[in-house]
């Protein structure tokens, strides 16, 4: 049709012609050059008159041809032809600077129509280099819309992926710049731009919800949304190529960027090749014959961030299959993705696993949400794009500095599961006629544990995803100044390593909406809403649990009593029941130790109040050259303390030396006691060479106001071994008692809470500035 | 004609839409804004430090309304927006001279 279109409006122009005088030239040029008119579009015209030397126009001939020309083009115009017109020489044409960039694309396209074709053939072919002029003007279109081609309402010619991009490709084709390969199937794309231009009586290329209904039912799809997924497909393809086609012209490009490419070459391994800064298989059938190579691969991303070659993701894409039959049978594939989540570039990483489908193939259930449309006034994306711009967000907050959710970034524990969570959050919403948030928790677990998730790490995943509009609906719909609200919220949340992690999803989530939905007057709000929850949380460590109105034993209600509710909190009825055997067993002894191995080791003791007793527990832990994971203190009505410890034996002692196991347990009894002191406990520690500095330096702080009977010293340190039992004996060497500690080491951070009096009160506050002070000597990273 | 601002707590902005739907008012404009009125900012601490946070948030809604709708409008806005407390907001009116209808030049009552 549009082709039928073209001849139409040729044969009219050429008739028109027919009455001009000799010496010019007329040649169609953009969309009217590649014959694909569409209903109203322009139809751009080049008029050629011939120069008169040294660059000047032959103003003889252009006079000549003025008239007459004015006279033809006003004739088009009243015939109903949009017409867009210029007027040129051919060596005009000829040259190439940035001004006329558009010119010059134009020019590829160009088709003889009428005159003097020797002036026609004197316009040359634009040399190579105007490829880069439409890189840049490619990049900065695909900057206006993110990026992205999963647009709720794109734009048919201008959004990523779009006709521009179809053209784009052609054009670099032209100039050498590609390999010509088949074109991607894009009758989705003309049909929908025909019929966008009928129903708008004009050129308007917005695929809007209307439009997308209307034009579902005139071309027979079952559905918008069917007719949406067809064209998201479409333009997946078409952009892939695009962006490929553009990197390898930039690629070409800079010398020195070429030398830093290949100075990073040194970066291949055994699996990848780096060549001029892409990454290549090293063998041909790499991903048939050991299809576990997609996760190195995509480890090695997360830290190098390079880009694939176009030839890898053919391979990759050859082979997605083998890799999906590969996936349905692997149990263990969460902890590369974990570990990755952690490394500087792992948003990149993980939109590489998606282009390729292999994410699909580790978890098939994030089907349900591929180019999923979601109509509601405020989302910009399909459900599977606000999933991958959400996760992209929450990991570069970790890269910026001086930002208040930043900085929160930085201090909270299990950073690496909020990508998972964010990957699940919203999967619900492929399953129509349900809220989605229980959906989608259905869905992630089985999923999550398929790929070996630990039973920590689950309660985390399954309590984000289920709050994940907690805060949010919070933020929007209750009064932050009412107390009973805050207490509501810090019931649902739990504890603050929670909170700091679901305050940091729900800042993603709302970020990922659209570019501005995130407006400083909603940080404000999400922040101060975490402030006070944090406060509330904060406050209730030292609030004790009254006479417990639940159901247990007198024995585990009298156990409970003066416990902080985060105790009850943290804890499975199993485990309390266990914490009252060692009770029991303490009243007796003194002291009651058990010892188990489950993910990490878990240290229990339970022992009657004395000072210094966290600080030797610790010491008899790390005389074993163990590392300490996370570590709680907490003491009930009855002068008892509960202290929980879980450690990790990097270097194996207990695995392989079951006697160590017993030994460990006498240890730690005899440091309750006293019977071996501390520095005996020092002597014994192994030197354990820290790891590489990942924080610049320490961060201690005190604060008399959070608490109502203690001092809050809270503690952000490069982990290091010892170091938990280096600061707690500062801590009872200055005379004060550890009333409650939370601990926490993980990713080689150490962030400590420790809750502290002296004499039964508060630190003054220049005690407590003492212990600051000699608290950050010990805490400097070395 | 009256011009009506009102504004109020950020979490009443359903229950205000909600109230001047129910009275049959459609056409209003709301923002996200920030300030401060005899509630001041206060302090919050935050790791021993202190945050100043001297804009809240808030909503603020505009409308125009014929002369004789002013009274139940306000009425209206005010039993929704109410708290009881400190920084629940306030309401102005104002006199509007003339409401144009760009599509087809409608005036006065008619266009709003």
């Amino acid at each position: 049709m549009l082709a039928a279109r073209t001849a139409l409006v040729d044969s009219i122009v050429r008739e028109r012609w027919s009455a001009m005088p000799d010496g010019a030239a007329i040649a169609a040029v953009g969309g009217y050059g590649r014959a694909e008119l569409f209903p109203h579009s322009d139809i751009d015209l080049l008029i050629l008159v011939p120069g008169a030397g040294g660059g000047k126009r032959d103003d003889r001939a252009q006079q000549a041809i003025k008239e007459p020309l004015s006279l033809l083009l006003r004739d088009l115009w009243d015939k109903g032809l949009r017409i867009s017109q210029s007027v040129h020489t051919p060596q005009e044409c000829n040259q190439i600077d940035n001004s006329n960039a558009e010119l010059s694309v134009s020019l590829l396209d160009r088709r003889f129509l009428a005159g003097d074709e020797t002036l026609f053939r004197r316009v040359h072919d634009p040399r190579p280099e105007l490829g880069k002029d439409i890189a840049r003007l490619t990049k900065e279109r695909h900057a206006e819309f993110q990026h992205t081609i999963y647009h709720l309402e794109p734009n048919v010619k201008d959004t990523p992926g779009g006709l521009r991009d179809m053209q784009v490709l052609r054009w670099l084709a032209k100039l050498g710049a590609g390999d010509e390969q088949a074109p991607p199937d894009t009758a989705v794309l003309f049909e929908v731009r025909c019929f966008l231009h009928y129903l708008a009586g004009r050129d308007d290329n917005r695929f809007t919800f209307d439009r997308q209904d209307e034009i579902a039912k005139l071309i027979g799809a079952a559905s918008p949304e069917e007719l949406m997924r067809r064209y998201y497909r479409a333009v997946r393809n078409i952009s892939r190529l695009a962006n490929r086609r553009i990197d390898r012209f930039e690629a070409k490009g800079s010398s020195l960027l070429a030398q830093f490419r290949d100075k990073i070459s040194r970066l291949s391994n055994s699996d990848f090749s780096v060549v001029r800064g892409e990454i290549l298989f090293r063998s041909a059938n790499a991903v048939e014959n050991d299809p576990g190579i997609v996760m190195r691969l995509f480890e090695f991303v997360a830290m190098h961030g390079l880009p694939l070659a176009g030839d890898t993701l053919d391979r990759l894409e050859r082979a997605s299959g083998r890799f999906k039959e590969w996936a349905k049978n692997q149990s263990g594939l969460l902890a590369p993705i974990r570990r990755a989540m952690l490394l500087p570039h792992a948003a990149a990483a993980l939109r590489m696993l998606h282009a390729c489908q292999a994410l699909e193939g580790i978890f098939p259930e994030l089907r349900d949400m591929e180019a999923l449309v979601i109509r509601d006034f405020y989302h910009r994306y399909t459900v599977d794009e606000h999933t991958l711009v959400a996760i992209t967000n929450a990991l570069s907050l970790r890269q910026k500095k001086g930002d208040t959710f930043a900085d929160l970034a930085i201090e909270t524990q299990d950073f690496d599961l909020l990508p998972i969570a964010l990957l699940f959050h919203d999967v619900g919403k492929g399953t129509p006629d349900e809220p989605h948030v229980p959906v989608s928790v259905r869905i992630a677990r089985p999923a999550l544990f398929r790929a070996g998730i630990s039973e920590r790490a689950w309660d985390i995943v399954e309590f984000l995803i289920a709050a994940h509009l907690e805060l949010s609906s919070a933020m929007s719909g209750r009064d932050l100044s009412d107390p009973e609200v805050i207490r509501s919220v810090a019931e649902k949340v739990g504890t603050v390593e929670r909170l700091r992690l679901l305050t940091l999803l729900t800042w993603a989530d709302i970020s990922a909406v659209n570019p501005g939905a995130l407006t400083p007057w909603r940080r404000q709000l999400l922040w101060k809403l975490y402030m006070l929850v944090n406060a509330e949380l904060t406050r209730e460590l030292t609030a004790r649990i009254g006479s417990p109105e639940m159901a247990g034993s007198p024995e585990l209600r009298a156990f409970l009593e003066g416990l902080p509710p985060r105790y009850l909190r943290i804890h499975s009825a199993e485990e309390m029941r266990q914490h009252l055997r060692l009770d029991a067993e303490a009243k007796e002894k003194g002291v009651a130790v058990s010892l188990v191995r489950s993910e990490v080791w878990n240290l229990n003791v339970v022992a009657s109040d004395k000072p210094g007793l966290f600080a030797m527990i610790a010491a008899a832990i790390s005389s074993f050259g163990l590392n300490i994971l996370r570590a709680e203190a907490f003491s009930n009505a009855r002068g008892r303390v509960i202290d929980t410890f879980a450690f990790a034996d990097e270097q194996r002692t207990l695995d392989l030396n079951p006697d160590e196991v017993q030994q460990l347990v006498r240890t730690v009894i005899r440091a309750v006691r006293g019977e071996i002191t501390m520095t005996q406990l020092l002597e014994r520690r192994p030197r354990v060479k820290p790891d590489a500095r990942l924080l610049a330096d320490a961060r201690v702080t005190y604060n008399n106001g959070a608490s109502p009977s203690s001092t809050l010293i809270e503690l952000l340190t490069q982990d290091r071994p010892g170091l938990l039992c280096d600061i707690a004996s500062v801590i009872s060497n200055s005379g004060a008692n550890i009333e409650v500690v939370l601990v926490d080491t993980e990713a080689k951070k150490a962030i400590d809470v420790f809750y502290v009096t002296r004499a039964g009160v508060k630190l003054a506050d220049g005690e407590a500035e003492e212990l600051v002070g000699a608290l950050t000597k010990v805490a400097v990273p070395v | 004609m009256k011009k009506i601002e009102a504004i109020v707590q950020p979490f009443k902005l359903e229950e205000v839409k909600e109230a001047l739907k129910n009275i049959g008012i459609d056409g209003m404009t709301i923002s996200e804004v920030r300030g401060h009125g005899r509630q001041k900012g206060h302090k919050e601490v935050y790791r021993g430090q202190e945050y100043n946070v001297d804009l809240l948030p808030k909503v603020r809604f505009d409308l125009v309304v014929p002369d004789t709708r002013l009274d139940e409008v306000v009425e209206a806005l005010t039993n929704a927006a109410r708290t009881g407390k400190i920084g629940d907001g306030k309401i102005f009116v104002y006199d509007v001279a003339d409401a144009i209808r760009i599509r087809n030049g409608d005036r006065g009552d008619a266009a709003v």
